[in-house]
């Protein structure tokens, strides 16, 4: 392959080493171009030298310094064994097949090991090669055919990664069967080596820029909905609750129940649903409590702007409700005009176009990649309940009205304890997925997180919350490095789930206690200037010795009364 | 043309491909572009590319795309 060698150093780019048997620079070149977020710069590692890329860290293609790795190979190229299975060259089927084995293991073992030069690893499975013929009656023949010695082949992969959290396998069986075209190109493996079809690598491309988006945090958290003929089929103020169609036996209404159910499933993996609706509100609600066909109730619903404002002015207005970014929203209406406002007058809203056909709309939003995460932990599966839980706080604000005994009625209790293995990938999570409340920006993925702590000189905190109305859980973290006389405040980040409860003041007031009795003399917390971290800035204004600097003044840090805060050591 | 033109541009923006003689020689294009020109074009004109078509004579030039397409049975 002749492809053009582009030494460029892009700074901002992630870097991504491709590593395989077959000619991968399609798919770097796919990974590459595309305008969203994260930009990614790709080496794709000449072919065929899969064992000794994995097993010789000093190999020229690890001097790009990857911070992400594909290591993608086909079977029947990378284990001997398996291609004189596939073409019955063999005296013993069932040696073959161990042996075969075997290699697969040495090569998993090979991937585990390098996995600790970067800080995601992607490895697509291995996928049956649709090009040979081989003899169904013994495809699936134990110890002998070849889509059984895949299966098991994959499953092993699947054991020896379950260990190492950044190692992600990724289905290519499903790519493969996704594609209405073959997911191989003979004439390209003959032309220059490029076993996959364009379209494999395109739908490969998209699937793994979207797994690298959730291992980075740059995800969706919230969804938008409308109600009528968006949850439900008709008008309901005209229609009237009876007359909407939801639920079996009318088609279309079975068509808006699983768009429903397919809501809920996000919801049940942390993603946050709200509402936005131009309706009477007691009307719409009294449908969501009491049809008896609706899937999602009031209670999966973390907001809601149901009048006859304004929907861009109803985004804003949930956004500072939820104390999240609109940038975290994605905004579904089956009016194509709502679509096109919210687009023009909020651009950070992810607004993707509804297909015109309700039966249509849960395969819809089953496609979209924005949702993905690495890792689901329980945070993710309490999440809509801890922002209920938050709701009914505010509403005995509104009763008690007096913010100070307010605070004190909360009974807040904050427990702290070091970074521990149990805790990094929460912790990490919210380093990466924290926008507001984050005085340094500072982005790691778990690995590189763990190794800075393991340094003797660094330290790092976290935070559990939790008040009468029930537990935040791990919400905040900070960290502090000591070199002699001076600590620095390396990261300093809180949810907004506990903003407005002076949280952040038990949190810095822990922190440079630490700092204090690790001898330092001089406190800093030199702020970085992100697009939208003004409420950690501020908090740090008012603590600061001076105006423009950066230490911090211990006078002006103290746990606050109403704050009960105990250590786990 | 435009159709191809606008094929080309979606491969590699920002190039006068009416205006090259030899995308791959000027430095338009180069051999990765090449496979990702043969996917869009087959899958564009329903047409398949045997191996020894896929050469960069026949994809250099607008002019070389269109005798080609043309031989493949195509109408433009």
């Amino acid at each position: 392959m002749d492809a053009i060698k582009e030494n460029r150093v892009e700074p901002d780019a992630r870097q991504v080493l491709l590593v395989g048997d077959t000619t991968l620079d399609p798919l770097a070149r796919l990974l590459e171009r595309n305008p969203s977020q994260p930009k990614l710069q790709c080496t794709a590692a000449p072919y065929g030298q899969v064992f000794q890329i994995l097993l010789d860290a000093s190999h020229s293609v690890w001097s790009s310094n990857p911070e992400l790795m594909v290591v993608w190979t086909a079977a029947n190229l990378s284990l001997p064994s398996f291609a004189k299975l596939l073409h019955f060259e063999f005296e013993s089927a069932s040696v073959e097949f161990d042996e075969a084995l075997r290699e697969a293991e040495q090569l998993a073992d090979a991937i585990v090991r390098a996995s600790s030069r970067v800080g995601l690893v992607l490895v697509p499975t291995w996928i049956l090669p649709t090009y040979e013929r081989w003899i169904q009656t013994l495809a699936w023949r134990h110890r002998i055919g070849v889509a059984n010695f895949l299966a098991k082949a994959n499953l092993m992969l699947a054991e020896k990664f379950a260990g190492q959290k950044n190692i992600v396998l990724l289905d290519a069986s499903y790519w493969q069967a996704s594609l209405a075209r073959s997911a191989f190109d003979l004439r390209m493996f003959a032309v220059a080596k490029i076993l996959y079809s364009h379209n494999l690598f395109e739908k490969a491309a998209t699937e793994m820029r979207s797994v690298i988006r959730g291992s980075l945090g740059l995800t969706k958290k919230v969804v938008v909905c409308d109600l009528d003929n968006t949850l439900w089929g008709g008008v309901v103020g005209d229609d009237g609750p009876q007359n909407i169609k939801l639920g079996a036996p009318d088609p279309l209404g079975e068509c808006f129940q699983a768009f429903q159910s397919a809501l809920k499933g996000l919801r049940s993996r942390g993603i946050l649903l709200t509402i936005c609706s131009k309706n009477d509100e007691k009307l719409a609600l009294s449908v969501i409590e009491e049809h008896p066909a609706m899937i999602l109730r009031k209670g999966d619903f973390v907001g809601w702007r149901i009048n006859w404002k304004d929907k861009a002015e109803n985004l804003i207005a949930l956004a500072e409700e939820l104390n999240l970014g609109l940038d975290s929203f994605v905004f579904l209406d089956d009016s194509p005009q709502e679509r096109d406002q919210v687009r023009q007058l909020l651009s950070q809203v992810y607004v993707p176009d509804l297909p015109a056909s309700p039966s249509e709309y849960a395969p819809f939003l089953a496609s979209l990649d924005c949702f993905e995460t690495p890792n689901l932990g329980k945070e993710d599966f309490e999440r809509t309940e801890m922002y209920r839980a938050e709701r009914e706080r505010k509403e005995t604000l509104d009763v008690s009205g007096d913010v100070e005994n307010w605070l004190g009625s909360l009974q807040i209790k904050v427990s702290v304890a070091p970074l521990r293995r149990e805790s990094l990938p929460r912790a990490a999570q919210l380093l990466n997925k924290t926008n507001q409340f984050n005085l340094t920006l500072r982005r790691l993925d778990e690995k590189s997180f763990w190794d800075w702590a393991e340094d003797p000189a660094n330290s790092i905190y976290t935070f559990n919350v939790s008040d009468r109305f029930g537990d935040f859980g791990l919400v905040g973290l900070s960290s502090i490095s000591v070199t002699g006389p001076d600590a620095q405040i390396t990261d300093f980040v809180m949810s907004c789930r506990v903003m407005g409860k002076k949280v952040e003041e038990a949190l810095l007031g822990y922190t440079v206690e630490q700092a204090k009795a690790s001898g330092a003399a001089h406190i800093i917390a030199p702020p970085v200037d992100g697009p939208r971290n003004g409420p950690a800035k501020d908090f740090f204004a008012g603590k600061f010795a001076d105006a423009d600097g950066a230490s911090i003044d211990p006078s002006r840090v103290s746990i606050p009364p109403h704050i009960s805060l105990k250590e786990e050591i | 043309m435009e159709e191809l033109t606008s094929i080309l541009t979606e491969i590699r923006a920002g190039q006068d491909y009416a205006g090259a003689d030899n995308f791959f020689k000027e430095g338009l294009l180069d051999s990765l572009d090449m496979t990702a020109l043969v996917a869009s074009l087959e899958s564009r004109y329903n047409v398949f590319l045997d191996v020894d078509e896929i050469v960069p004579e026949n994809l250099c030039s607008l002019k070389a795309i269109k005798t080609l397409l043309v031989r493949k049975g195509v109408s433009l």
